[in-house]
């Protein structure tokens, strides 16, 4: 039963990070095609509308595609006065809760709550509201759903993390998806 | 019991609901949403709040996600992200260290200046922190500093990027103050406002900034001439000396130009600051691949670091916007308005409150969220009562940043905590931060008493 749960939240893993690594790339999209408008608009007097929505909707489908990954890696920041110094079951503990109570109900909102928002914006087709502007703005909106579920999954995979570490099984669990051993601060007045 | 007062102690119970929750330790963004939809719900048992508020809340995430202003900040992120992993921020401390290692007090001097450099580029407290006490202090405990005296400086420092423009921080606040002040200004019946944009943010920032740089470089002078055992000198072997020219024009000055253009640009009105942004990143790049250190890898760690961290300060935003929504329906917004007008002091009173509120949250809080929580609750009444949103704005800035240096929470000290060597005490790391927390207090003192020192550039770049 357990290895079950352990290879679902491989294949969560796996699917946050094949997302979040390619969708990362797009940081590097956004400072060139950001760049190229600036040269254009400075040097050739010459602005390509839907370049200057471009960029900033890849930065929306950036930061919101890579949201899972970030969970993933632990990125997201913790108020870790008690946390830091936790033992893994309490770390465990401490993410199955917060995953139940928090993450999950906060995902259920945003998909409940955009998808007939996102739903119209594929009925109209709906581009930029921009004159001349990017085609496609319903793909862009379509992120805030892929963004619930991408977080939603990966906050399934935690709890499956923390049910292995509550069931001694951490060897189960991938050396890079591990607690890490609790910091002990240092004092020597 | 009445309605009204029913939803004002929930919201004011969700307040210290949500701070209970975060100590838990799970992800900021998805507790202070979370906690706020268990409050949700219990407002909607008690017929005090209907889910369907939350219509509103994907289209305001569609803002988010096409905002131009907000853009800058992960082309911000790129930048700093670069010069940190090409190294070129090392080498940049590292030259500085020479150029006045032969000083007394030298090495304080050239952690302070690249702090500013640093902070300029990054607007990130952890990197500059964690970057300077690899690098710096060992060489500062090498040299005999005194530990303490070696710690204060570089945790300062380190929280310069939360005021120094072009600080990511700052063009958060510049937003929301922006949407806020065009609708307290509406509402006064002055229907065309000067609106509030990043470069006034930048421009008021900029002296403040500035203030603060020359404080911390008195006391490290002072340091050096009343108590010159603390911070001595390291001299320069000959044969390095000669190579320093070289090293100047090759090390410091194209990072110094690159840093120096871009926030050029901005103050001066060339270049949006999102613009100015890209070509920093860019910029960052080829300094990069000139020192051919743009390797795939590089650059892959790059954009993976810009990514990660734009999405997690995006998503607190997302977060954020839960709490604000369930917060407003409640009835806390009328709250909070009771609360700060009544006040003694009138406007001066109502910001001294709320900048006490915030230098505490700042002991458990990192500035995205505080900001994100308090700014879109309490500027309103600020701006009402007749505050300057941009001075509003600074000195929020140069609060946190106080807060976050502030033993013995502030988190600048347990970044530099996380990398020191171990015979550096924590208790040193404390002792050392505290003269730094005066000169702050000297800062806010004088940022309060004169507030032209925030709104006079702004006014003579713009007007």
């Amino acid at each position: 039963m357990l290895k079950i749960l352990a290879g679902l939240m491989q294949m969560i893993n796996g699917l946050n990070k094949a997302v979040g690594y390619t969708l990362a790339w797009l940081a590097l999209g956004i400072v060139l095609i950001c760049f190229s408008v600036v040269v254009e608009r400075y040097f050739f007097s010459n602005t390509r509308l839907w370049a200057q929505d471009l960029y900033i909707w890849l930065n929306g489908a950036m930061f919101t595609g890579v949201a899972g990954l970030a969970l993933y890696r632990g990125d997201h920041v913790r108020v870790d006065i008690f946390y830091r110094a936790a033992n893994k079951r309490r770390k465990a503990i401490a993410d199955f809760i917060g995953v139940v109570l928090f993450l999950l109900p906060f995902m259920y909102v945003v998909y409940t709550y955009s998808l007939s928002f996102v739903q119209r914006s594929w009925r109209l087709f709906e581009g930029s509201a921009n004159v001349g502007g990017m085609p496609g703005l319903f793909v862009l909106k379509s992120f805030i759903i892929v963004f619930a579920v991408l977080v939603a999954l990966q906050g399934i995979s935690m709890i499956i993390r923390s049910i292995l570490i509550l069931n001694q099984r951490e060897d189960l669990v991938p050396v890079d998806y591990r607690y890490e051993e609790p910091v002990i601060e240092y004092s020597k007045e | 019991m009445d309605p009204v007062l029913i939803g004002e102690i929930l919201s004011g119970l969700m307040f210290f609901g949500v701070i209970g929750m975060l100590m838990l330790g799970f992800p900021v963004a998805f507790t202070l949403a979370g906690t706020s939809l268990i409050f949700a719900f219990v407002g909607y048992h008690l017929d005090i709040f209907t889910f369907s508020s939350f219509t509103a809340m994907a289209g305001r995430y569609t803002g988010f996600m096409t905002n131009e202003v907000l853009v800058a900040v992960p082309l911000f992120i790129f930048m700093g992200v670069m010069l940190e992993r090409s190294r070129i921020a090392e080498q940049l401390l590292m030259t500085m260290s020479k150029l006045f290692g032969n000083l007394r007090g030298g090495l304080g001097i050239s952690v302070i200046l690249v702090g500013a450099l640093l902070a300029a580029s990054t607007g990130v407290v952890g990197a500059t922190v964690v970057t300077m006490g690899l690098i710096s202090l060992p060489a500062m405990l090498r040299a005999k500093y005194d530990p303490k005296l070696a710690t204060g400086v570089i945790c300062a420092s380190g929280t310069l990027g939360q005021i120094i423009p072009p600080s990511t921080v700052l063009i958060f606040m510049a937003e929301m103050l922006a949407g806020i002040n065009s609708q307290v200004q509406m509402a006064k019946g002055n229907f065309a406002p000067d609106p509030v944009s990043v470069g006034d943010l930048f421009a008021g920032a900029f002296i403040p900034g500035l203030l603060l740089v020359g404080l911390y470089l008195l006391w490290m002078i002072f340091k050096a001439i009343t108590d010159p055992e603390s911070c001595p000198a390291t001299p320069v072997p000959e044969e390095e000396r000669k190579g320093l020219l070289k090293q100047v024009f090759t090390a410091l000055v194209p990072p110094l130009v690159l840093i120096i253009s871009v926030l050029g640009s901005i103050l001066w009105g060339i270049a949006t600051p999102t613009e100015a942004a890209s070509v920093g990143a860019v910029g960052a790049m080829l300094l990069a691949a000139m020192r051919w250190r743009l390797s795939f890898q590089v650059l892959k760690e790059a954009v993976i670091a810009t990514a990660t961290i734009t999405s997690m300060i995006f998503i607190i935003l997302f977060g954020a916007s839960i709490f604000a929504i369930v917060f407003r329906q409640l009835g806390g917004d009328n709250l909070v308005h009771e609360f700060l007008s009544d006040l003694p002091g009138g406007a001066i009173g109502a910001m001294i409150v709320v900048m006490l509120i915030m230098f505490v949250l700042g002991f458990i809080l990192d500035t995205f969220e505080i900001i994100f929580i308090v700014i879109p609750i309490t500027a309103p009444i600020l701006l009402m009562l007749g505050l300057d949103p941009v001075w509003v704005g600074v000195m929020v800035g140069v609060n946190l940043q106080t807060s976050f240096l502030t033993p013995p929470f502030g988190f600048s000290l347990f970044y530099l905590r996380g990398v020191a060597p171990p015979t550096v005490s924590t208790g040193q790391i404390y002792k050392g931060a505290i003269p730094f927390v005066v000169l702050q207090i000297v800062a806010i003192a004088l940022l309060f008493i004169f507030p032209e020192l925030v709104t006079w550039l702004p006014k003579a770049l713009y007007n």
